[in-house]
């Protein structure tokens, strides 16, 4: 087994404003505690730096005219009424300097973390700062620019022609990367969220199945707010394993957004860290079973900044490398950040069981996301079995 | 929305002379219900449901198959289609035609303009999508409820309040009218991924506002601001 970690400082450029929920500070905690808990070793499971990527690799996803754009806002002083259109200027995406450089690198990260594995120098990697699912071929969205996941998916599909099985558990749905691959059957986009009837983007309902030849090839399933770990995970292993068998990808690559936590403040699903370490290993499991083991992650949403993304990322990390890892968040971590946080920062990696309450009417939220699985089923299994029956 | 926007354009037609094979052939290929029957004139003469075709075939049960096409070979459409045809004008509302395909209980409005030509179609599948648009996600948004007074200005209070205090843009905005009470649920989806704000806003104000509560737990410390 080998790993690499896609990280350096220069993802953190990539940052909207000093108060946004976005904040890149998260993912200096999480490789810190990473680093902290000797879960790299420079050898097998190394860290290596990102480079930009390059015109040509964001041209395969997005539109000539929305990079000029980018690239344009991302110099002081220019004119910036035409930027809303582009969904750039706006309380979510506002412009930074340099962003285009910024987001690009983010791109280049997720490139190298796919070429990593696809030229089989490792098994696995995580590009920690990736996962901008909401970005558009023309537009960005929930704090996405380019899409590095695209930009992935559509180089490997370019480089090997390999069927990827792309997998999203970001509580927010994937619609950017969706909506990139919606006709195409050799991109199986799955997501599995918080409903859209609250949540942003409001989309990833589980009549969304793509279009053309793509048509079964766009899944989504939707969850109850307040779902909680149990009923997601049922879900989560039931669905991926029947599709994984069906689609047989050549790789997966992984959305591990961790804000499906009971303490991300924007979304309302109340999982805990249990969710991370037990998606990440069946994925493993899965990828091992069809796709010689690789898998390429990446980071996503995430905006409990203190007591989450670092303990999820983490775990996601040593989950991926299949390393033992201490139940004790290290002593030293704790003393560089406590100082620094808002709040009391947990002293071990995982939650305690029943350290949340309990939902009380979880029976009918159980059934409500398992008849939102039985109606994904019916109407995408066929078309994916079919495929494998070669019909 | 009028019935213009939803409507399609393109109409599959037959004449009262074809044959119910034609017929039948024709909503087949082109995976459609109704038929407009249209005389060499244009005007309409009648309408023929894929439900008028198989109340007029013999019974599978009791005749053969060679029986049957023959006789679909040797019937007009003439004898079979609904000569009192409901139609209605392109420039009328969506939920007008609504109403008339509830209350007659049909499945489809020929459009007829005003120089009495067929110029389109509508079916309940037309304007059960034209529902999905006007009422679903039209962009990437939060969807929030906001308990109203019945009384003018409340709304546009509530929406000033909001984009003074966080600039978000409000994708859309419904108020069901259900009948008289003293409050209304208004239904926004505003253009970002953290309404936290703008729920924030409304709530010092006084407004019930409606967004899954209960796991806000983590939302209360301020974690996600800290530490730049």
């Amino acid at each position: 087994m080998k790993a690499a970690l896609v990280w350096d400082q220069s993802f953190t450029t990539y940052r909207f404003r000093p108060d946004h929920p976005f904040n890149p500070k998260r993912l200096e905690l999480a490789t810190s505690l990473i680093e902290a808990m000797e879960l790299v070793d420079g050898d097998r499971f190394r860290v290596v730096s990102p480079r930009a990527a390059t015109d040509e690799e964001l041209l395969r996803v997005h539109a000539p005219d929305f990079i000029e754009t980018v690239r344009r806002l991302s110099s002081p002083g220019t004119d910036q009424s035409d930027a809303q259109r582009w969904g750039l200027g706006t309380e979510d995406n506002p412009i930074f300097s340099r962003m285009h450089e910024a987001t690009a690198t983010v791109v280049g990260g997720t490139l190298l973390a796919a070429e990593l594995v696809m030229n089989g120098e490792v098994d696995r990697s995580f590009a920690i700062a990736g996962g901008l699912h909401h970005a558009h071929r023309d537009r960005a969205s929930g704090f996405c620019i380019y899409s590095d996941v695209g930009a992935a998916i559509a180089w490997i599909r370019e480089r090997y022609g390999s069927r990827v099985l792309y997998i999203d558990y970001d509580a927010h749905h994937g619609d950017g990367v969706q909506g990139l691959f919606y006709s195409d059957p050799d991109v199986l986009t799955l997501s599995i969220h918080e409903s859209g009837r609250y949540l942003f983007p409001g989309t990833g309902h589980p009549d969304e199945l793509g279009e053309g030849d793509g048509y079964g090839y766009s899944l989504n399933v939707p969850m109850e707010p307040q779902t909680e770990d149990d009923s997601w995970l049922e879900i989560y292993r039931e669905l991926v394993t029947e599709v994984a068998e069906a689609f047989r990808p050549d790789v997966i690559v992984l959305q591990s957004g961790c804000d499906a936590h009971v303490l991300d403040p924007l979304t309302h699903l109340r999982c805990t860290t249990r969710l991370y370490e037990e998606t990440t290993r069946l994925t493993c499991q899965i990828a091992d079973r069809h796709c010689g083991g690789r898998v390429i992650a990446t980071g996503g949403g995430g905006y409990a900044i203190w007591r989450v993304v670092p303990r999820a990322w983490t775990i996601v990390w040593a989950t991926l490398t299949g390393q033992e890892f201490s139940a004790e968040i290290p002593h030293a971590w704790l003393d560089r950040w406590q100082g620094e946080s808002p709040c009391m920062l947990p002293s071990r990696l995982r939650d305690e069981p029943g350290a949340f309450p309990e939902v009380p009417r979880r029976t009918e939220i159980e059934a409500t996301n398992r008849r939102a699985l039985v109606a994904l089923r019916r109407a995408a299994l066929p078309v994916l079995r079919g495929w494998s029956m070669g019909f | 929305m009028l019935v213009s926007d939803c409507m399609k354009g393109e109409v599959i037609t037959v004449t009262p002379d074809d044959t119910l094979a034609t017929a039948l052939a024709l909503t087949r290929k082109h995976r459609v219900r109704h038929l407009p029957v249209v005389l060499p004139s244009g005007d309409l003469a009648g309408i023929l449901s894929d439900r008028d075709i198989r109340l007029a075939m013999p019974s599978p049960l009791t005749t053969a198959d060679a029986d049957r096409t023959d006789f679909l070979e040797r019937t007009a459409i003439a004898g079979v289609m609904t000569r009192e045809v409901v139609t209605v004008g392109p420039d009328e509302t969506v939920e007008d035609a609504a109403k008339l395909l509830y209350r007659h209980r049909i499945g489809s409005l020929p459009v007829i303009d005003s120089a009495q030509r067929l110029s389109g179609i509508l079916t309940e599948t037309d304007i059960l999508h034209a529902f999905v648009r006007i009422l679903g996600v039209a962009e990437p948004s939060s969807r929030i409820e906001l308990a109203l007074e019945d009384r003018p200005g409340e709304l546009g209070r509530a929406l000033t309040l909001m984009s003074e205090a966080t600039g978000l843009n409000v994708v859309s905005v419904i108020v069901p009218s259900l009948g008289r009470g003293e409050r209304k649920t208004a239904v926004l989806h505003l253009g970002t991924i953290d309404p936290r704000e703008a729920i924030d806003v409304l709530e010092k104000a006084g407004y019930a506002v409606g967004w899954p509560t209960l796991a806000r737990e983590g939302g209360g410390e301020g974690e996600a601001q800290a530490g730049g």
